[in-house]
């Protein structure tokens, strides 16, 4: 048994804690709006992209572009999103599980590490890391994405991949997100729902695509950070709030059991002095 | 379809919306809009063509009920349906999104900057900078016609 000494370090102890729960909890929440308004600006764009750049491999022409066509893979890369810190449940867990079973294909896979603690697991796990992104501060990340983009590109396009997945963890709302992997490269599209349509390309098709490309890469890596980021934000919120009502059960059950504590201290006392109360009477009456 | 279209052509407007990273930004209506594409200006009236198409750094003219508005848009994608205008773009500035003295001063750095720097990448990356600021400050200079963007429940927006 502790003594009440112990117990009472410890509760000062859980709240010193708690109180740093509390803080990050609310660095989380500010941060989780800021996210969600990145997020909810950067979707349209990305979804209707998403549809001109799936119209556009309807065209015969376009099938043989390089962006387009099909070509045996040997090299895979993929672009892992997680955070740079920990604290969120377990939302880098999450989407490691998912890239890693993506990843076990056979093929040669090449990895962008995005985040600190997915570089951390992916070196150890022996994989090939050819770039990692860490600390990335939430200003820039408009502009790194732009630049990744275009690293991505010069990758693409000079043979060393023949494909490009990114996994990322969908943010659908506070509590629920799913990570996922998705192909950015060639890009997917959509066979089965084509439209026959009489647009035409400006100035040719292949300038278009190679205009086009670019842009929606750069906004669905844009999108798929700010994803990431919403979901980050999400998870440590969330389990800063678990934590943080952990944290008050404990210091109630620890106060608890400090006054029970000093409760059978006085109660001890109490019959001490009544016990040696009783001799001392006890001894008069031998005396008479 | 043509001789049809004519004699609608008077009510019709084209319903323009430019959607940017930061949401749809701009839902408007015009007769005619003027946008600078990769290969020249293009001018879009209502029963346009289906055309999709680059966009070059440039001014962006929205001509609606005999009133000329400018943006400044740099690159993106323009899809021209039968009678709308979807613009896909990064960066989409109305006049007074502008900052003109950031513009100015990027002008004047690029401009002495151009004048010794002889490196290729360094020149090219100098001209597209030169550009952006001269158009943003010809398109913020006709900030006068600026309460022509402002409309109830807009939320503000900033672009820089």
């Amino acid at each position: 048994m502790s003594s009440m000494k112990e117990i009472k370090q410890r509760i000062a102890n859980v709240s010193s804690t708690e109180q740093i729960i509390k803080a990050m909890d609310i660095v989380a929440s500010t941060k989780l709006q800021r996210a969600r308004a990145q997020l909810e600006g950067v979707r349209p764009i990305y979804y209707e992209l998403k549809r001109l750049v799936a119209e556009v491999g309807d065209q015969e022409e376009a099938k043989t572009h390089v962006f387009y066509g099909e070509r045996e893979v040997r090299n895979s890369l993929y672009i892992v999103l997680t955070s740079d810190r920990g604290f969120s449940g377990g939302y880098n867990a999450g989407i490691l599980t998912k890239a890693l079973a993506h990843m076990n294909q056979g093929k040669k896979e090449s990895i962008l590490a995005v985040g600190a603690k997915g570089y951390e697991y992916l070196r150890k796990q022996g994989k090939n890391i050819i770039r990692k992104i860490i600390d990335l501060p939430d200003t820039q990340v408009y502009y790194g994405t732009e630049s990744i983009a275009k690293w991505v590109i010069d990758l693409y396009q000079s043979g060393e991949v023949e494909e490009v997945f990114v996994a990322y963890t969908h943010f659908e709302n506070v509590l629920s997100y799913v990570p996922s992997v998705e192909r950015v490269l060639p890009v997917v599209t959509n066979i089965g729902t084509r439209t026959e349509s009489h647009r035409k390309y400006e100035p040719t098709l292949a300038t278009y695509i190679d205009h086009l490309i670019p842009i929606y890469l750069h906004m669905n890596l844009f999108r798929a950070f700010s994803e990431s980021h919403t979901s980050e934000q999400a998870a440590r919120m969330v389990s800063m709030d678990a934590a943080g009502k952990n944290a008050e059960e404990m210091i109630e059950e620890l106060t608890r059991m400090y006054n029970r504590k000093r409760q059978a201290v006085i109660t001890q006392e109490l019959s001490e002095i009544v016990g040696s109360t009783n001799i001392l009477n006890k001894g008069g009456r031998h005396d008479s | 379809m043509a001789s049809e279209q004519t004699g609608l052509v008077k009510k019709q407007k084209i319903d323009l919306r430019i959607t940017t990273p930061r949401g749809v930004k701009f839902v408007e209506e015009a007769d005619l809009i003027i946008m600078r594409c990769i290969d020249g200006d293009l001018g879009v009236m209502p029963g346009h063509a289906l055309i999709t198409t680059v966009l070059g750094d440039g001014i962006f003219r929205i001509y609606n009920d005999g009133v000329e508005r400018k943006l400044a848009v740099f690159g993106g994608i323009a899809e021209i349906g039968d009678n709308t205008v979807n613009i896909f773009s990064t960066i989409a500035q109305r006049p007074e999104e502008i900052d003109r003295e950031r513009a100015e001063m990027d002008r004047r750095e690029a401009e002495a900057t151009l004048l010794e720097e002889s490196e290729e990448h360094q020149i090219r990356k100098l001209q597209v900078l030169l550009r952006h600021s001269l158009i943003r400050i010809e398109v913020s200079s006709h900030l006068e016609e600026a309460e022509y963007f402002k409309y109830e429940g807009e939320e503000e927006d900033e672009e820089s």
